[in-house]
């Protein structure tokens, strides 16, 4: 889902950081007023962590694997979406810039993609599906799902418009492969929520009770 | 990627006339260089400004004293999935071109274009001289010297500290990581070992990845309680020492951007003067 340089014309590479820009800034402004001192070191470790845990390959089908995105559950352990486009777009920068992990110039077109939309899509599905069906594994499973395959049909449609990529096959190739790793992506936030519910459940301010009788591996 | 980031740091420590360049110098180097390649039109006169550009970034990596070897691995290890798109392409049809040849056909309808297979080559053309730039620059650039040149920049206070710490705390996720990695093999688990449950592999690493969650939230707390303890406050800033370009650097810098600027450009009016 990273898109490198050349994949997307420049022109359309300077939209997407405009656009990604203004997001960028409402995150710094809410870093700025909503965080307090105590949560910009922790979100900063722990965008260190999400780098971390997207160094985790998890088995898809076929011998082929993927990994976790993290948008969605940075986004529903923080409490905002917000919070997920800010990690998403430090963990961007330090793999465009140090690893040749998506592109500079498409860079705005992946913070959309994975932190702006990962990020809001997880949330308000997340925080959507409690106040509908109150059942914390099927909301976070559902949410990480649209996390993860949401930016992965945008990014297709975004190679689309810069003329790489057909709209359809890209609209079926992506959307397939990213629907099994939502899956996988889906499982696998629910376990961590869960762990993480169990063992610090005052990190996670989403009125999801404790549950009983969860023990860590 | 995580296991890239020893060796990344490793040779960023290394010292040559490349490493001592100060960060601005290097970043802007870089930056200009992918951006002029993506704004080249997708058209083969990419060839020409990719070799020329592939030449002048091997050029600075001879001087770097870094081993050829790390160059090729590093690009070995970042092409593979997107080479993989770029391969594709000989299949499909863009809207780059007008008219297209068939010159292979494969069963079930699919076919090989020559502007196909030309559009390809420029895309790969472009893709691996970009990420050259890139290797380039983290490989000779410590990271701590890449905040400090972006913060000189005029990168946000509050991004430029998150991310500082960002970046020291990766090496401990990396170490953390291998542990992890390391225990998990110890107790003989495989994610991708077939004779397991898929259900069950997947909770033993929706579970581990939990874990190392909480550990980075916990470390995030210990990091506060100690910034804290140092003096940290809402309104603190990191100071940072003013530093100028010397004349080198400023003659290094404008000779490589004249270079990036004008080859494109010549190129583009060598062609068009042929038409």
């Amino acid at each position: 889902m990273h898109i490198p340089d050349a994949f997307i014309p420049i022109w359309q590479g300077a939209i997407y950081w405009i656009i990604a820009l203004v997001f960028i800034a409402i995150s710094l402004k809410w870093a700025k007023n909503e965080m307090s001192e105590e949560k910009l070191p922790m979100v900063a470790v722990l965008a260190a962590g999400i780098f971390a845990l997207q160094s985790f390959n998890l088995p898809v089908s076929m011998g082929t694997s993927g990994h976790l995105v993290g948008g969605a559950l940075a986004a529903i352990v923080l409490g905002s979406p917000l919070a997920a486009i800010f990690i998403m777009t430090l963990v961007l920068i330090v793999q465009g810039v140090l690893f040749g992990d998506g592109g500079i110039t498409v860079m705005g077109a992946n913070i959309i993609n994975m932190g702006v939309i990962g990020g809001f899509v997880g949330f308000y599905s997340f925080r959507g599906l409690m106040v509908a069906i109150r059942n914390m594994p099927v909301a976070a499973f559902t949410a990480a799902w649209l996390a993860c395959l949401i930016p992965a049909l945008a990014c297709a449609v975004e190679m689309y418009f810069a003329g790489t990529f057909p709209l359809m096959e890209g609209l079926v190739a992506m959307g397939i492969y990213h629907a099994i790793i939502g899956f996988i992506e889906g499982f696998v936030t629910v376990a961590a929520i869960y762990l993480i519910i169990s063992v610090r459940p005052d990190l996670i301010d989403t009125g999801i009770k404790t549950p009983k009788g969860i023990a860590a591996p | 990627m995580i296991e890239e980031l020893f060796q990344i740091e490793k040779d960023a420590y290394k010292d040559s006339i490349i490493h001592r360049l100060d960060a601005r110098v290097k970043i802007v180097l870089c930056f200009a260089a992918i951006i002029a390649l993506v704004a080249v039109p997708y058209s083969t006169m990419i060839y020409t400004v990719g070799v020329l550009f592939f030449i002048f970034v091997a050029a600075l990596w001879l001087c770097t004293n870094l081993p050829v070897k790390n160059f090729v691995q590093r690009i070995i290890a970042i092409v593979p999935l997107w080479g993989i798109i770029i391969l594709f392409q000989i299949f499909l049809k863009n809207k780059y071109y007008t008219e297209y040849h068939v010159i292979y056909s494969l069963p079930l309808g699919i076919s090989v274009y020559a502007e196909s297979v030309e559009f390809a080559f420029i895309l790969f053309v472009k893709f691996i001289v970009c990420i050259s730039f890139i290797i380039l620059l983290s490989s000779t650039t410590k990271m701590q010297d890449l905040l400090d040149g972006g913060r000189r920049m005029g990168l946000p206070a509050e991004f430029a500290l998150a991310l500082g710490m960002m970046i020291r705390y990766l090496f401990v996720f990396g170490y953390m990581y291998r542990k992890i990695k390391q225990t998990l093999e110890t107790r003989c688990f495989d994610p991708f070992d077939r004779r397991l449950s898929y259900r069950y592999r997947l909770r033993q690493l929706g579970y581990t990845i939990g874990t190392m969650f909480i550990r980075s939230y916990e470390q995030g707390e210990r990091v506060f309680v100690s910034m804290l303890c140092r003096g940290y406050g809402k309104h603190m800033h990191l100071f940072l020492k003013k530093k100028d370009l010397t004349g080198t650097e400023w003659g290094f810098l404008a000779t490589s951007l004249a270079f990036i600027i004008a080859t494109p450009m010549c190129v583009w009016i060598t062609q068009f003067s042929l038409f």
